[in-house]
């Protein structure tokens, strides 16, 4: 028999000895781990692997904006680690290179693990040399070894250790491989027990050496706790103006304290200065070129390392199914048809699977549920104003949203990142670009734009992504039209009713999911109207460069991809609905049971707004309610429902009594119901537009506020859509009128 | 192997990677972009010397470029920038 390599190593259960998962607890430990590297090389795959916790990860560059934090132990230490956003450089041109940069500068890691995409070695390693310029605390975890392998490519990794300097550690983070040895290899570097000698770029020209060395004693000077000089003083007489930035403000000082938590004192204005006019004085000194010589060594050694430690065009296999695919999906002819069609079944699938557990839960928690609270109540004698209040408002309202959203979430998100996990959405970003582009737009917007389509304070924060700030605005600005998944269960339900119902029973389905799809891309159509206005008038500009990597296509994980998306999204989505829908609940009761002059608050709200409904092709209650789920769209149906049970006298007898809200088993009780207070198919489908184009939600408007830091952008953003629903919704009702009479 | 990011105007170096038919890999000699907007290109692999080849061009005419064994989109503004030169029978087998 061969002696094989210990097997349990790899293992699971192995590893679960030395690496105990704190999960979410960043809050001391005893070393710091940097997670840094291009997008989309899985850098969040590697940081779940060793925290255990299950981030959303995505096939598409930019999935990670924000930095995630996580913590574990190993061999008895406490370890953080920080995943930084996926940058090419770190010459923080956006939002997400600066945190990237800041953080490996400024923060201090006891280790960067730089993740490297071992099929994209140079690129990759322009990255690593940067980092290594920075800092000597790095290991270059080399990722995607299985799909070089299919590739055809051989990386040396002992060749590419020793070019260098610093561990190289090989592996597959998507199965495990070459975790533990990342770990050991992390650990060493972090405690100091191993030294390393990292590959520094030589100058090429003399006189960008001597200005570096005369730069750096003024920097160490006015900022004695800055770590490395040396890439300041570089970064200065190229004028890098974030650096520039965090020099005459202090900053750079600053981040350090922020950071370590030490004491730093400010340093003095004059020294400021004093470091900035030297680094404008030798600036001259250099030759006019002076930036692009820098750049072009340090692209010439990434290349010469990379192709000093592989080998190429082993094979020729892999590509041939991914360029087929494109061949199709991004194709002239067929890109858009197959887009609608895809988003179509998706959207047919959830359409038609959710009926039967969406009625179930209802029996259960509503029918059975609440009949039975209710005698529970009775049988402890509770006054009928708490018993109202807590069982026909906050139970009731809480159990409509489960029965109503938990089902089409649960199968519209799996789907959905089943998509993305696939490596699809680039491809819709690339079709959609030369659209954007007309726009004046930047074709990145795709990708915000595909965010916003789950949440549209996820799509804001991702619009990080975009380096030009009057795209990024525009972007953001715009995600509103991104139909968020608040708004996708009122758009199919009222598709489901009102307009599936038109055709034949067989139909229906199909029907209502092609109306949903329409609203999607009227959505879509209106994101575009708005980004050309934008972008010819107050942000006026041309559309920056583009270019968007396309990644290989990549085999879905089934299991994992439903696991996250019901924990990641699912839940946490429903949650928040729950959340809202009890003081929303709350809320109605009182307002429906609170009477002035013998009517209810309700009541006297409704009729006041029913003649502004009525003119927008809807009625006061829909306006009443819109107001009322402001702080979530989730809300807006139940609150329908049971304002107009309140208002229609004829079923004020049928509900268990004001401000319950009723109970919808099945669609046929709901349309019933929908249409005894006055519904046409007009209400429907201008409620359909109006829950396209309206203010985006509380959270929304507050992520929009944090991110622009603009009370005046914030406001545009919120009023714009409002502005073009009513407009739209007056006029579509007008003409209606017109054509029906 | 000249290694230039700006291109210099004297050269005759007219042909643009825009002019390229698709599936022939040329070598890239220059990109005749301002530093600030070559550097993403460089960032991404796209360095003179480099070979590329236009696979395929999208719904809106954009073409979508393979490049170190990945692929690349880039507007057709962007690919008009980009200098390249045929290469020589010899180096297509390669």
């Amino acid at each position: 028999m061969v002696a094989l390599a210990d097997p349990c190593v790899s293992c699971a259960q192995h590893r679960a000895h030395s690496l105990v998962r704190l999960g979410l607890s960043p809050d001391r430990w005893d070393y710091l781990i940097a997670l840094a590297g291009n997008p989309n090389v899985g850098k969040s795959t590697v940081f779940n692997q060793l925290t255990g916790l299950r981030q959303h990860t995505g096939n598409w560059p930019g999935k990670t904006v924000v930095r995630a934090e996580g913590a574990f132990a190993h061999e008895g230490s406490r370890v953080k680690i920080v995943d930084l956003p996926g940058t090419y450089s770190l010459q923080a041109g956006s939002v997400d290179e600066e945190v990237a940069r800041d953080f490996v500068l400024f923060g201090r890691p006891d280790v960067t693990v730089v993740v490297v995409d071992a099929t994209r070695l140079e690129r990759n390693l322009n990255l690593v040399l940067q980092i290594l310029e920075i800092t000597d605390r790095v290991v270059v975890f080399l990722n995607l070894m299985d799909e070089a392998r299919r590739h055809g490519i051989a990386v040396d990794a002992v060749r590419l250790e020793g070019e260098l300097g610093v561990p190289v550690v090989p592996g597959t983070a998507r199965e495990g491989i070459g975790i533990p040895e990342l770990l050991t290899a992390a650990h060493a570097v972090a405690k100091g027990e191993r030294k390393t000698t990292p590959y520094r770029l030589e100058r090429q020209a003399p006189e960008i050496d001597r200005a570096i060395s005369e730069l750096e004693p003024v920097i160490s000077d006015a900022f004695p706790d800055v770590p490395n000089t040396r890439w300041v003083a570089l970064r200065l007489l190229n004028a890098d103006e974030a650096v520039q930035e965090a020099v005459r403000s202090g900053e750079l000082g600053q981040l350090i304290h922020d950071q370590s938590g030490t004491e730093v004192l400010d340093t003095p204005e004059s020294d400021r200065l004093r470091v900035l006019d030297s680094a404008t004085r030798l600036r001259w000194e250099l030759p006019p070129d002076f930036h692009d010589i820098v750049t072009e060594h340090a692209y010439t050694a990434a290349e010469e390392v990379a192709s000093r430690s592989q080998k190429r065009g082993l094979a020729k296999a892999g590509f041939t199914f991914d360029r087929k695919l494109d061949e199709l999906l991004t194709s002239r002819i067929f890109g858009f048809p197959l887009m609608l069609f895809i988003l179509a079944v998706v959207f047919w699938l959830t359409i038609e699977g959710a009926n039967v557990p969406s009625s179930m839960l209802a029996t259960l928690l509503i029918d059975n549920g609440h009949t039975w609270l209710k005698g529970l109540s009775v049988a402890a004698g509770l006054p009928w104003w708490l018993d109202g209040f807590l069982l026909d408002g906050v139970y009731l309202a809480t159990a409509w949203v489960i029965s109503v959203m938990l089902p089409p979430m649960a199968i519209f998100f799996p789907l959905f990142t089943l998509l993305e996990d696939f490596g699809y959405l680039p491809r819709v970003a690339f079709n959609l670009d030369s659209m954007f582009k007309k726009a004046g737009a930047h074709g990145k917007q795709a990708l915000t734009m595909s965010m916003g389509f789950g949440c549209n304070a996820a799509g804001v924060v991702a619009a990080r992504v975009i380096d030009s700030p009057r795209e990024r605005l525009i972007a953001i600005i715009t995600n509103n039209f991104s139909l968020c998944n608040g708004r996708w269960p009122t758009q199919i339900l009222i598709a489901t009713i009102f307009i599936g119902a038109l055709a034949p029973p067989q139909l229906g389905g199909v029907v209502s999911a092609a109306a949903v799809v329409g609203i999607a891309l009227f959505g879509i159509v209106m994101m575009f109207v708005s980004s050309w206005i934008l972008s010819r008038t107050v942000l006026r500009g041309e559309a920056t460069s583009f270019s968007l990597e396309l990644p290989p296509y990549r085999p879905p994980r089934v299991l994992q991809t439903l696991y996250t998306s019901i924990i990641d999204r699912t839940l946490i989505v429903l949650w928040r609905a729950i959340i809202f829908a009890i003081p929303a609940g709350a809320a109605i009761w009182l307002i429906s049971n609170v009477t002035i002059g013998g009517v209810s608050i309700a009541h006297h709200t409704v009729g006041w707004l029913d003649p502004f409904g009525l003119l927008l092709g809807m009625n006061g209650v829909i306006l009443l309610a819109y107001v009322v789920a402001i702080p979530a769209n989730e809300i807006v149906i139940p609150t329908i429902l049971m304002l107009t049970v309140l208002v229609t006298p004829e079923l004020a007898e049928q509900g268990a009594g004001a401000g319950v809200m009723f109970e919808e088993d099945s669609l046929a009780t709901t349309e019933a119901l929908l249409r005894a207070g006055g519904w046409t198919l007009l209400t429907a489908v201008n409620l359909m537009l109006f829950s396209l184009l309206h203010n985006p939600c509380s959270t929304t408007i507050y992520t929009i506020f944090k991110e622009t830091r603009s009370l005046k952008w914030t406001t545009v953003a919120t009023m714009m859509p409002v502005f073009m629903g009513v407009t739209l919704c007056f006029l579509v009702a007008q003409i209606w009128r017109l054509v029906t009479i | 192997m000249q290694f230039s990011v700006v291109a210099e105007p004297d050269q005759s170096e007219d042909l643009r990677l825009g002019d390229i038919p698709m599936r022939q890999e040329v070598e890239l000699v220059s990109i005749d972009l301002p530093v600030e907007l070559a550097e993403p290109l460089l960032e991404r692999g796209v360095l003179p010397g480099c070979r590329i080849c236009p696979v395929r061009s999208s719904p809106g005419g954009d073409p979508i470029v393979s490049i170190d064994g990945s692929l690349l989109a880039l507007r057709r503004e962007t690919a008009d920038c980009l200098c390249v030169k045929l290469l020589s029978s010899l180096q297509d087998a390669g």
